[in-house]
């Protein structure tokens, strides 16, 4: 029986473990087998894995059963704390997707056009020479930069990314940056973090006075304010929906700020219908609130907690500049900014509801104020408002405080160690530049960070369609005046047709020609598991093998560090392989070509199995500051880094480097994660910002100041984009356009787009397009996981119901030929499958004599319309329409049976303007937008 | 430990049904000790893989040595010590907080994965309702399995009389004996009975039953091939508390991924039950009292927001 893996055993486990049992109590006769004869039964048997789910980004922990070799259930792993045992809807619907007929099947090139869906099936050798031959061709012409390696829209990215930037490219992106960058923008500017979430991840792992471990399930919030936040149904951060309601009934209030009666506003105590594009305008308000009736002498009103003072830089700064724009008067409504009536004006809200809000927020602690991805994550202006939050929270003393708000970027805990391959992008390149030879690294030739959005930290997905239409020309950097095309994009398990800005404008840029007739973007590459919109337009197709047939680690957002792994649980199925065996095949492919980046050291010399990838991702973990209090390993050294094992640092198996400050235990491993039922929990602790802690500025301190001189060191994370832009004396375009030169070295304010509330030079478009479009995430309809018919049969919050027409219509799979229509055909009765609906409030619907279910024309002022079906409800502000993102408008069979209703839905990005780039970071600001509604 | 286990199987053998062969007895009690395993250990015994793989309960031994705080843990506790009752002496009772039920209708699709159930057939819908007008507006979502009704309307009409009341409570459809005569259908006040049409998932475009559909229906601790064309196509079908997995020591598939964490299950007989304790609070009600059916689903009223 030696011989059986530990996976093996984990499947026998309990197989083996009852049998023995029920042998025993009646008596049954015992019979020995052999291993490999143990091993053959085993293969028919049921066995349960323990891994991560990958319906959504939230990658809750699982535990899947088999039978037979086939998936049959999904549960939710209750040691994982994060979701603890729970799963969503979509998360349940997963076996509809890996056994789904619309799944990629085999290798395919293109035959048609682009668009068209026409593919021959090829073997993998074929597929991998075909791209293989193709980037060596683009690299000799146009150099490696001239190749975008996107990960897209699920987060174990790292073997592509090692593949790219192995490859030459600094181009190796993924979703973040088409996800929420302005939400993130204020954390990381501020902290080196990214996503900020109320303390309410229960239960989480405490070490108690006594020196034991304990699981604490208490709640210590008083108040959480989302902020276009919708937890429950556009669920990214799983434990805040049990976590919200178990906080609210321990005594927490909740208020939700949306222009929508969300679920999540369902359960709060308050809710504020806010008009959209104005929560900068709120947090402004309520910033000015607590600063000028703020007292440290009444009890009432002692809102600030100037402790933080210790703990962060440049508050002097940046109250004094938030303070100059109390004195300007806004052009748009003749107020002073910031003030009540002010933010009355620009809000919508009562006057008695905002102030009562700044004085609660003050006044209750702990607290948690948070802002979501589908409202300041997706503005024009969404920054002003993340740096707002920022500021709330930690002059309120509600930062990683007990029951406040937790910057989850910075505590979970790190894993992947060098698995992306990072360390490549520092490689030295020469390219000439105006007949110069130059030497730089290979990160210089980034075509956003060198040249239009240098702050861009997440990469900007939203601008590719510019770059495949016009090329890159470097303006900073050493390689200023450096030019180059874009001539390959390799999207793995992303659709940026449909997510990644203006979908019309992503066709346009993909099907672009050449005067000679050929495609200007000469290669795209589709991998993915279902066959999405943006696979349509690809050159070649792969089939990647779905989450439960491939290995990789959950990269997620608990309160503190737990890692779990994701692991094999079922055989590949169809032709499918791993991201890690594209990676390799492709990395040898290209070697063989002569490829001089790529070496075997770093690819199919370096790893023998897919397991010794994964476990060396994981050598570093957790690898965060040992920090906080109550200190999670009293004896350990604090605020050095932990690696190892939790077993291994509780009993203090662990070297101690006392010069690098890093104490290390046993390394975690693939095995002893499945020895652990999957998962890894290392203790939780609160403050752990303090003496430096796990905050990542350059201070080690809150810096609310982004751009100073300290003696001969200039510091501040916009410091080096500002030297950047000093030295090329380029402006780039996107702060240009805000009457800036160079990035602010503090505070700083300017208004959204296509917003004539406040913006002026929208107001000419107030009376013809009345309407403000802005979208809302379901979370069980989103663009990848939209086939799960399942989910058909739900419906969400007016954005999502049961409101198709009757089709009789011939099912699409995908076949070896891609896209193949069935002889076959069906119908699907009026009422019996939802789809993407827009929400309008019942007032509205009345003066336009519409009644639910009606089919109307949105029109935006760029001339482009989209049809719909109308939902009359009074579950949204009067004057706004939302839809789900994602949720209508689809053509490919990847939408499952909503690809019927693709001229009866709306596809909310083809009406978003895709120059409406967010300044900074350019994000696309999805919900700026308006319309005018007929009726088809 | 062994010898609890003992104790717990002998005792549930009041709910192996009555037809099973001696294989799938057998099965059923080899999935209530694995439930409670701490150590699984690798073992050469051909006969009790044999065994297990009959049983084909899909399940783990999730809950062993969770917090006694954890609600999953305490749940657990309550299950295991009911099982080790006879069976007339448990009362499978579920509450429901409405309050926490955030409406991500989680518990439905789960059910549906569980139950194996084909389209138009639905176990735990979650009833959503929105009241007043913008910007005093309120919504309630309400889960609605079968109440387990303890003078069930469904029994009375059934003129096959292939609904039986157990004595845990649990109102079972009994597939040998159901004749499609859709009667209790409508006699449900809950809407809580639905027909399997025979119907698959995979029909529309595959034109066949997917993978998953192809595996054995569990239900009432009996494995059926919905894939064969045999029962529960053209039968009655409804929520049964997920009797197959409870025998088994595991909580029903939408208590476990309640994403609210609203959802609760036990045995009301047992006083220190978390059950038993939450429905003597004050805010505690059943759907329709009035239609004296004395339901085993009880809820905590949540507040309707405004």
């Amino acid at each position: 029986m030696t011989s059986i893996s530990r996976r093996d055993v984990l499947k026998t486990g309990a197989l083996g473990g009852a049998g023995v049992f029920a042998a025993s109590a009646f008596g049954l006769p015992f019979r020995k087998v052999s291993a490999a004869e143990a091993e053959d039964l085993l293969k028919t048997q049921q066995k349960f894995v323990y891994t991560a789910d990958v319906m959504c980004p939230a990658e809750c922990g699982i535990a899947v059963n088999v039978v037979d070799g086939v998936a049959s259930a999904v549960y939710g792993n209750p040691r994982v704390p994060y979701n603890a045992g729970t799963m969503c809807a979509k998360g349940c619907a997963g076996l509809q997707m890996v056994y789904s007929p619309t799944r990629i099947k085999y290798p395919m090139i293109r035959v048609g056009e682009r668009g068209e869906g026409k593919f021959k099936r090829v073997s993998w050798d074929e597929a991998i020479a075909f791209i293989a031959d193709k980037l060596t061709s683009i690299k000799k012409r146009h150099g490696a930069e001239s190749v975008i390696m996107d990960s897209g829209d699920v987060t174990d990215r790292d073997t592509y990314w090692r593949l790219g930037f192995g490859f030459g490219t600094p181009h190796c992106t993924e979703h973040g940056a088409i996800c929420d960058t302005p939400r993130r923008h204020g954390p990381k500017l501020m902290f080196g973090g990214k996503r900020v979430e109320p303390d309410v991840m229960r239960p989480v792992l405490v070490r108690q006075a006594d020196g034991t471990l304990k699981n604490d399930f208490s709640y210590k919030t008083k108040l959480i304010i989302y902020t276009g936040w919708n937890p429950f149904t556009a669920t990214r951060i799983n434990y805040e929906s049990r976590g919200t309601v178990g906080a609210k009934q321990a005594g927490a209030k909740i208020v939700v700020v949306d222009p929508a009666f969300t679920n999540t506003a369902a359960k709060a105590d308050q809710w504020l219908p806010i008009r959209p594009g104005t929560d900068a305008d709120l947090f402004a308000f309520m910033l000015r609130y607590i600063l000028e009736h703020h007292s440290d002498s009444d009890p009432k009103r002692r809102y600030i907690d100037w402790s933080f003072k210790k703990s962060s830089v440049g508050w002097e700064e940046f109250e004094a500049t938030f303070r100059q724009w109390w004195k300007k008067t806004d052009p748009v409504n003749g107020l002073n900014y910031f003030t009540s009536e002010w933010a009355v004006n620009r809000t919508g809200l009562e006057k008695v509801q905002i102030e009562d809000l700044a004085h609660l927020f003050g006044s209750t602690k702990p607290a948690a104020l948070i802002w979501g991805m589908g409202s300041i994550g997706h503005q024009y202006n969404g920054y002003v408002a993340s740096i707002l939050g920022v500021a709330l929270n930690v002059i309120t003393g509600n930062f990683d405080t007990p029951g406040g708000a937790i910057d989850t970027e910075l505590v979970k805990g790190s894993k992947g160690g060098k698995a992306t391959g990072k360390w490549m992008r520092s490689r030295k390149v020469k390219r000439k530049v105006n007949g110069v030879v130059v030497e730089g690294k290979m990160d210089e030739l980034h075509m956003d960070h060198y040249a239009d959005w240098p702050a861009a930290w997440d990469d900007v997905v939203g601008d590719y369609p510019r770059r495949f239409l016009d090329g890159v020309t470097l303006t900073q950097g050493p390689f200023k005046g450096h030019k180059y095309p874009i001539k390959a994009y390799f999207l793995r398990t992303g659709n940026s047709v449909i997510t990644g800005s203006a979908t019309w404008k992503w066709k346009e840029a993909l099907t672009a020609k050449e005067a000679n007739g050929d495609y200007k973007l000469e290669l795209m590459v589709y991998v993915d598991t279902p066959f999405l919109e943006s696979g349509l337009y690809a050159d070649v197709v792969l089939p990647e093998a779905s989450y439960l047939e491939r290995m990789s680690l959950a990269d997620v957002y608990p309160s503190h560090q737990v890692l779990w792994l994701r692991d094999f649980v079922i055989e590949k199925q169809f032709e499918s392989r791993t991201p890690f065996e594209i990676m390799q095949t492709l990395a040898k492919a290209l070697g063989d070509r002569g490829d001089p980046d790529i070496k075997a050291e770093d690819f199919w010399g370096r790893y023998k199995s897919e397991e010794e990838f994964w476990t060396e991702a994981l050598a570093g973990s957790p690898g965060r500051a040992h920090a906080g209090d109550p200190l999670p390993y009293p004896k350990l050294p604090k605020n050095y880094k932990l690696v190892g094992t939790p077993d291994s640092l509780e009993v203090g198996r662990v070297t101690i480097d006392h010069k690098k400050k890093v104490v290390k235990g046993e390394p975690v491993t693939v095995k002893w994660m499945r020895e652990h039922h999957g998962v890894a929990v290392w203790p939780m602790s609160w403050h752990r910002y303090v003496n430096g802690g796990v905050l990542k500025t350059g201070t080690k301190k809150i810096e609310f100041k982004w751009d100073w001189k300290d003696g001969t060191k200039r510091r501040g994370r916009y410091a080096k984009y500002n030297k950047l832009l000093e030295e090329s004396a380029v402006v780039p375009p996107g702060i240009k356009a805000l009457g800036w030169d160079r990035y602010p070295a503090t505070f700083f304010w300017f208004e959204g787009m296509w917003n004539p509330h406040t913006n002026k030079a929208y107001a000419k478009y107030r009376d013809a397009y009345p309407f403000q479009l802005i979208n809302g995430r379901v979370h069980h309809a989103m663009t990848g996981t939209q086939g799960a018919s399942w989910l058909n049969i739900l419906s969400a919050e007016d954005l999502y119901r049961p409101l198709g027409e009757e089709r009789t219509v011939n099912p699409v799979v995908v076949g070896a030929e891609g896209v193949q229509k069935l002889d076959r055909q069906v119908t699907i009765g009026a009422g019996k499958i939802s789809i993407g609906v827009i929400q309008m409030n019942q007032v509205d619907g009345d003066k336009l004599g519409l009644e639910t279910g009606d089919l109307v024309v949105l029109e935006n002022p760029l001339g482009k319309t989209q049809k719909g079906r109308v939902s009359l409800c009074e579950t949204i502000r009067p004057g706004v329409l939302r839809v789900g993102f994602g949720a209508g408008g689809r053509f490919a069979p990847g939408a499952g049976d909503l690809m019927h209703y693709e001229k009866t839905s709306v596809d909310a990005n083809e009406l978003v303007d895709p120059k409406a780039l967010s300044p900074i970071m350019g994000q696309p600001a999805f919900v700026n937008m308006l319309v005018n509604v007929k009726r088809a | 430990m062994r010898e609890n286990q003992e104790t717990e199987i002998a005792q549930d053998s009041a709910v192996i049904d009555r037809n099973e062969d001696r294989r799938r007895f057998l099965a059923k009690f080899a999935s209530a000790t694995f439930a409670g395993l701490v150590a699984p250990a690798v073992t050469g015994e051909a006969r009790a893989l044999e065994v297990a793989q009959a049983v084909r309960v899909p399940d783990v031994p999730l809950y062993s040595g969770l917090d006694e705080e954890d609600v999953l843990g305490r749940m657990d506790r309550d299950l295991r010590r009911a099982l080790q009752k006879p069976v007339d002496q448990r009362n499978w009772t579920m509450v429901i907080d409405l309050e926490k039920c955030v409406g991500c209708q989680g518990c439905t699709i789960a059910c549906i994965q569980e139950n194996k159930l084909p389209p138009g057939i639905v176990y735990r819908p979650v009833r959503e309702e929105v009241k007043g007008t913008y910007p005093n507006v309120a919504k309630r979502f309400t889960p609605q399995p079968c109440m387990q009704c303890d003078d069930p309307p469904c029994a009375r009409a059934c003129k096959a009389k292939a609904i039986e009341k157990r004595p845990d409570g649990i109102v079972k459809i009994d597939y040998e004996k159901c004749e499609a005569l859709k009667t209790c259908i409508p006699a449900c006040p809950y809407q809580a009975i639905g027909f399997d049409a025979g119907g698959f998932w995979g029909d529309y475009v595959s034109g066949e039953p997917e993978a998953y559909e192809k595996l054995d229906s569990l239900e009432y601790g009996q494995a059926r091939s919905r894939a064969a064309k045999g029962a529960p196509i053209d039968k009655a079908r409804k929520c049964q508390f997920c009797l197959h997995r409870i025998s088994s020591g595991l909580l029903p598939a939408c208590v476990l991924s309640c994403m609210g964490r609203a959802t609760f299950f036990g045995d009301q007989f047992d006083p220190d039950s978390l059950v038993a304790q939450l429905i003597r609070q004050p805010n505690v009600m059943r759907l329709k009292e009035e239609a004296g059916t004395n339901p085993l689903v009880y809820y905590l009223e949540g507040r309707m927001q405004s």
